[in-house]
C-alpha cells in the first residue's frame, strides 16, 4: 500500500511535469489532437456510410459495427493516455539518457512506460465512454454481458500493457523502438473491425500470435453475448501468460542493455 | 540536368542508409492495406454483389491500386523540409548552386522509384496469398488519361507538401503541425485511401470534387476503372490541372516570402 | 550482506570483464543487404578483467584514452551494465540487482547527458526527484539551500532549463544529483564542453563536496586539469585493462624518467654545445630549457654551471600532464603493477 501511494505521487508528479511541458508545444498539440478526432470521425462515418447500405457487415449490424469500431478507440485512447511515455523512449536510448533513469530507485520500466500521461487523451476518454454506453445500450445487454465486458476490456488493457512493454524492450536491444511502435499500431488499428471478416492466416495471427483479437474484438463480442465461457477463459489466461512473459523479455533486454557510449 | 541526377542517385543510396527505417515503413503499407483489402472483401463475399458502381473485381483493383498509388503519389522526402527550416540546415544549401524546390523534386521522385519497385514486389506476394481478380484496363485512351491524372497528381502532392512545409518559414512549429493535419488526416480520408469516395452522400462528394484531395488518388483510379464518362474525366483533368497551377504558384511566392523572412531572422 | 555504516571498502572489483556483441555494418547496397539477412557479429572486450577496490571518502580519478573502459567501469558499478563476468560490490550491495536502497545512496552525473526536464524550470525536476528519492521534505529544504548556494544557482532555479547555457545547465544537474546526499558519486566527464572558468568552479566544488559530505568520489576524465587537481588516487586504464593504480605523485615519480633543468645565461651561446648536455626542449634566449635523464640530472647542472655563462638554473620535474600525455601515446612503456 505504501508501496501504491508512492508510486501514485511520483505518477502524478511526472503526468503534470508532462503537462507543463506540453504547455510549450501548444500548437502542437491542438492539431494533434484535432486530428486525433478528425481520424475518427472520418472512420466511423465511412461505417455509417457503408453499412447503411450494405445492412451487415460480416453478419454484424450497423450497430454491432460502430460498437466494435469504439471499443477499439476507448481500448486505444486508454492505452495511449497512459503509455504516452513509451512514444518518447527512442531519444531516452538514443541519448543514453536513459542511463540516469536507471539509476534512480524508482522501477526503470513503470518510468519509461507511464512517466508522463498525457492529459489531452484524457479528453478524450468521457465522450468515448458515453459513445460506448450509448451505442452499447442499443445492442440491448444484459447485465452480465455489460459486466463481461467491462473486466474484457480490462484484460484487452493488461494485453496492450504487454505489447508496450515487448515494444520498449524491443527498443532497447534494437534503438528502433518509433518503428516497433508505429507497426503496433498499425496491427492494433486491425481491430478497427471485428477480426472475423479476415481470412487465414491472417486470423490465426490476430487471435493468438498478436491477440488483437482478444484485446479488442473478444469484450465487445461478450457485449453482444458472443463468447463462450472457455474462449473467455482463455483470453484471460492469454493476457496473464503476455505480461509475465513480457516482463521476462524486459529483463532480458536490460542486460543487453549497453548504453549509448560517450 | 546532371546535378540533378546525381542528387537522385545519392537520395536513392540514403535510403538504404536507413534500410531498417524503409523496410519498417513497407512493412507499416502492407498491413494498412490489409484492412481496407479484407473489409471490401467481406463487403464483396458473394460474387455477384454490386455496390456504389463497384463489383468484387472492381473493388479489389481498386485496393491494389491505391496500394501502388500510395508508392507513387505519397512517397515522399520532402516531409523533411519543415526541419531543415527550422533546425536552421537550410542555410546550407542557400549558400550552393542549386534550386531548392528542384532538389527535393528529384529527391521525392528518387524516393517514389524505390518504393514502387518495392511495392510491385509485395503486391506479387500479396496477389499470391490473397488470390483477388483484377479488373484489366485495355482501352489506351483511358490508360493514357489515367497516366496523365497520375502525373498530375504527383505534382500537386509534392505542391500541397512543400506549400505545408512551407509554413515553417513563419510558424516554426506550424509546418510540422500542419503537415500532420493535411498529409496524415486529410489525405488519408479525402483521397480514397482508406475508401473510395462515391460511398459518401453526393452533397459531400461535390464539395470534395471542388478539393485538390480526390485528385491524388481516387481520381486516377476511376479513371483507370473506366467508371466515368468522357466529359466527367476531362472536367477531373481540368481541375487538378487547375490545383496544379495553383499550388505551384502558390509554392513559389511562399519560398520566395519565406526566404525573405528567413534570412532576416538570421538562422 | 548490506551496508552498514562501518565497512571499509566502498568498491570492490574482482576480476570484471564485460564484452559487448556489436554488428559490424557493410559498405555499400549489396553490404547492405547482405548485414540485413546475415548480420555479422563481433565481441568487443571493453574491460578485460580488471581488479580494484576502494575506500569510502576517497576521490579517485580514473584516466585512459577514448574507449579505454572508463565509463563502462562507471556504468558496470553504478548497476546500468551487466557484467559478462566477475565481482562487483558497491556500498555492499551487487550493484546489477539495482535494489532501491543502494539506488538511493549514489548518484551518476554525465557531463553529455541531462535528467533535467527541458522545458520546464529546474526546480520542477527537483521536486520530481524528492519524489523518487523520497527526501524528507526538512532535508530536502537543507540539501537544496546547501547545494544553491555552493553552487551559486538560485537565480535561475526557476528558468526554463532549455534557455539556460551549458555551465548553468551542468551545475543544475550536479543538484539535481546531489539532493539526495549520496555516499557514492560516479562522475563521467563532468568538465566537458565548458569553458575554463566553469570548469575551475565545477573541480572546486567537487573537491568541496567531498571534504565536506565525505562521499566517496568517482571521477573519469579526459582533463588532466580535473585529474591533477582533484585525485589523490588514480587508476590508469587503457584497452579494457589496469596499467597503473596508485598514488599520483608515485605516477609521476614512476614514469618520469627525465627531468627539466632551465638555466639564463648570461651571453649567448652556441647552441650546440648546450645539446651535448642534454635535449634542448626550447632555447629563447636567455632562457633554455633542456630535458635530462633523471639519473644524470645533478651531474648535468654541475657541467652546465661549470662550462656555460649561467646565470641562474633550477632543476624541475615534468609537469604531471606531460608525463600522463606520454604514458597515453606509448611513448613511456607502463608495466602492469605486481
Amino acid at each position: 500500500m505504501k508501496k501504491f501511494t508512492y508510486y501514485l505521487k511520483v505518477w502524478w508528479m511526472m503526468s503534470k511535469n508532462a503537462f507543463l511541458a506540453m504547455l510549450n508545444h501548444r500548437v502542437g498539440v491542438v492539431v494533434f489532437t484535432t486530428g486525433k478526432v478528425l481520424r475518427f470521425a472520418f472512420f466511423g462515418a465511412f461505417l455509417y456510410f457503408l453499412l447503411s447500405k450494405t445492412n451487415t457487415l460480416a453478419g454484424y449490424t450497423l450497430h454491432q459495427t460502430l460498437f466494435f469500431f469504439l471499443t477499439f478507440n476507448l481500448i486505444d485512447v486508454i492505452a495511449q493516455f497512459l503509455f504516452r511515455e513509451a512514444y518518447r523512449f527512442r531519444p531516452l536510448i538514443v541519448s543514453g539518457s536513459f542511463d540516469l533513469i536507471l539509476v534512480k530507485p524508482i522501477n526503470a520500466l513503470f518510468r519509461s512506460l507511464m512517466g508522463g500521461a498525457d492529459i489531452l487523451d484524457l479528453f478524450l476518454i468521457p465522450p468515448l465512454v458515453f459513445a460506448v454506453y450509448y451505442v452499447g445500450s442499443l445492442l440491448d445487454p444484459s447485465a452480465s454481458q455489460v459486466f463481461l465486458y467491462i473486466v474484457l476490456v480490462a484484460n484487452g488493457l493488461v494485453i496492450a500493457t504487454a505489447f508496450h512493454i515487448a515494444v520498449l524492450s524491443l527498443g532497447i536491444i534494437t534503438l528502433e523502438i518509433d518503428h516497433t511502435i508505429m507497426i503496433y499500431r498499425d496491427l492494433t488499428n486491425l481491430g478497427r473491425l471485428p477480426i472475423d471478416i479476415y481470412g487465414q492466416p491472417l486470423k490465426g495471427i490476430l487471435t493468438y500470435l498478436v491477440p488483437v483479437g482478444v484485446m479488442i474484438t473478444l469484450p465487445a463480442k461478450a457485449m453482444m453475448g458472443l463468447v463462450t465461457p472457455v474462449g473467455v477463459t482463455v483470453s484471460f489466461a492469454l493476457g496473464f501468460l503476455m505480461i509475465i512473459l513480457t516482463l521476462r523479455f524486459w529483463k532480458l533486454a536490460l542486460r543487453q542493455y549497453t548504453s549509448a557510449s560517450s | 540536368m546532371k546535378k540533378y541526377l546525381s542528387i537522385f542517385k545519392i537520395s536513392f543510396a540514403q535510403e538504404f542508409a536507413y534500410r531498417v527505417n524503409f523496410i519498417m515503413w513497407r512493412v507499416r503499407n502492407v498491413l494498412q492495406i490489409l484492412l481496407v483489402f479484407f473489409l471490401w472483401s467481406t463487403v464483396f463475399t458473394n460474387p455477384q454483389t454490386e455496390l456504389f458502381g463497384y463489383n468484387r473485381e472492381k473493388i479489389l483493383t481498386y485496393v491494389f491500386g491505391i496500394f501502388i498509388l500510395r508508392a507513387i503519389v505519397l512517397s515522399s522526402r520532402a516531409v523533411d523540409i519543415a526541419g531543415e527550416i527550422a533546425r536552421g540546415d537550410l542555410t546550407n544549401y542557400l549558400l550552393k548552386p542549386l534550386n531548392y524546390i528542384k532538389y527535393w523534386f528529384t529527391r521525392d521522385i528518387s524516393s517514389k522509384a524505390l518504393n514502387l519497385s518495392f511495392a510491385t514486389i509485395e503486391i506479387t506476394i500479396l496477389y499470391f496469398f490473397l488470390r483477388p481478380t483484377f479488373f484489366i484496363q485495355t482501352n489506351p485512351l483511358q490508360i493514357l488519361l489515367f497516366l496523365t491524372s497520375v502525373l498530375f497528381a504527383i505534382v500537386m502532392f509534392f505542391g500541397l507538401l512543400v506549400l505545408v512545409n512551407f509554413i515553417t518559414f513563419w510558424l516554426p512549429e506550424g509546418g510540422w503541425a500542419s503537415q500532420f493535419l493535411v498529409i496524415v488526416i486529410f489525405t488519408e480520408f479525402l483521397s480514397g485511401a482508406v475508401f473510395p469516395i462515391d460511398i459518401l452522400p453526393e452533397a459531400i462528394q461535390n464539395v470534395l470534387y471542388a478539393l485538390p484531395f480526390p485528385y491524388l488518388m481516387f481520381f486516377p483510379l476511376q479513371v483507370y476503372l473506366g467508371k466515368l464518362s468522357m466529359a466527367v474525366m476531362l472536367q477531373g483533368l481540368f481541375i487538378s490541372g487547375l490545383w496544379m497551377i495553383v499550388l505551384i504558384i502558390a509554392m513559389n511566392r511562399m519560398w520566395a516570402g519565406g526566404v525573405k523572412k528567413y534570412s532576416a531572422v538570421g538562422r | 550482506m548490506l551496508y552498514s555504516g562501518k565497512m571499509d571498502k566502498a568498491i570492490i572489483v574482482d576480476h570484471l570483464i564485460k564484452n559487448f556483441e556489436v554488428t559490424e555494418k557493410k559498405q555499400g547496397i549489396m553490404g547492405a543487404f547482405s548485414s540485413l539477412f546475415s548480420p555479422k557479429k563481433k565481441t568487443v572486450k571493453a574491460l578485460r578483467e580488471i581488479s580494484f577496490s576502494i575506500k569510502p571518502g576517497e576521490l579517485v580519478g580514473f584516466i585512459g584514452p577514448n574507449g579505454a573502459g572508463k565509463t563502462t567501469t562507471l556504468k558496470v558499478l553504478s548497476g546500468l551494465l551487466y557484467p559478462t563476468s566477475g565481482f562487483t560490490q558497491v556500498l555492499g550491495f551487487d550493484p546489477w540487482e539495482r535494489n532501491p536502497k543502494f539506488l538511493k545512496d549514489i548518484s551518476l552525473v554525465m557531463g553529455q547527458k541531462n535528467q533535467l526536464w527541458w522545458d520546464l524550470p529546474a526546480i520542477e525536476t527537483f521536486e520530481l526527484n524528492r519524489a523518487i528519492y523520497e527526501i524528507p521534505q526538512k532535508i530536502y529544504k537543507e540539501s537544496l539551500n546547501e547545494l544553491v548556494d555552493m553552487l551559486d544557482v538560485k537565480k535561475i532555479l526557476n528558468t526554463q532549463v532549455r534557455r539556460l547555457s551549458l555551465g548553468q545547465r551542468m551545475r543544475l544537474e550536479l543538484v539535481a544529483a546531489l539532493l539526495h546526499k549520496p555516499k557514492m558519486l560516479f562522475l563521467d566527464e563532468p568538465t566537458i564542453g565548458l569553458d575554463v572558468v566553469a570548469q575551475a568552479k565545477m573541480r572546486d566544488f567537487i573537491y568541496d563536496y567531498n571534504k565536506r559530505c565525505g562521499a566517496t568520489i568517482l571521477l573519469t576524465s579526459h582533463n588532466m586539469d580535473d585529474v591533477i587537481n582533484l585525485a589523490k588516487r588514480v587508476i590508469v586504464i587503457d584497452k579494457g585493462k589496469i596499467l597503473f593504480d596508485g598514488d599520483l605523485r608515485e605516477l609521476v615519480s614512476r614514469y618520469a624518467k627525465d627531468k627539466i633543468i632551465k638555466v639564463y645565461l648570461s651571453k649567448e651561446y652556441d647552441v650546440k654545445q648546450l645539446e651535448k648536455i642534454g635535449k634542448v626542449k626550447k632555447i629563447d634566449f636567455p632562457q633554455a630549457v633542456l630535458v635530462v635523464p633523471r639519473a644524470t640530472a645533478a651531474a648535468a647542472a654541475a657541467e652546465l654551471l661549470h662550462h656555460f655563462p649561467v646565470a641562474d638554473l633550477t632543476i624541475e620535474e615534468e609537469p604531471v600532464d606531460e608525463i600522463i600525455r606520454k604514458v597515453f601515446s606509448g611513448e613511456v612503456k607502463v608495466s602492469k603493477k605486481k
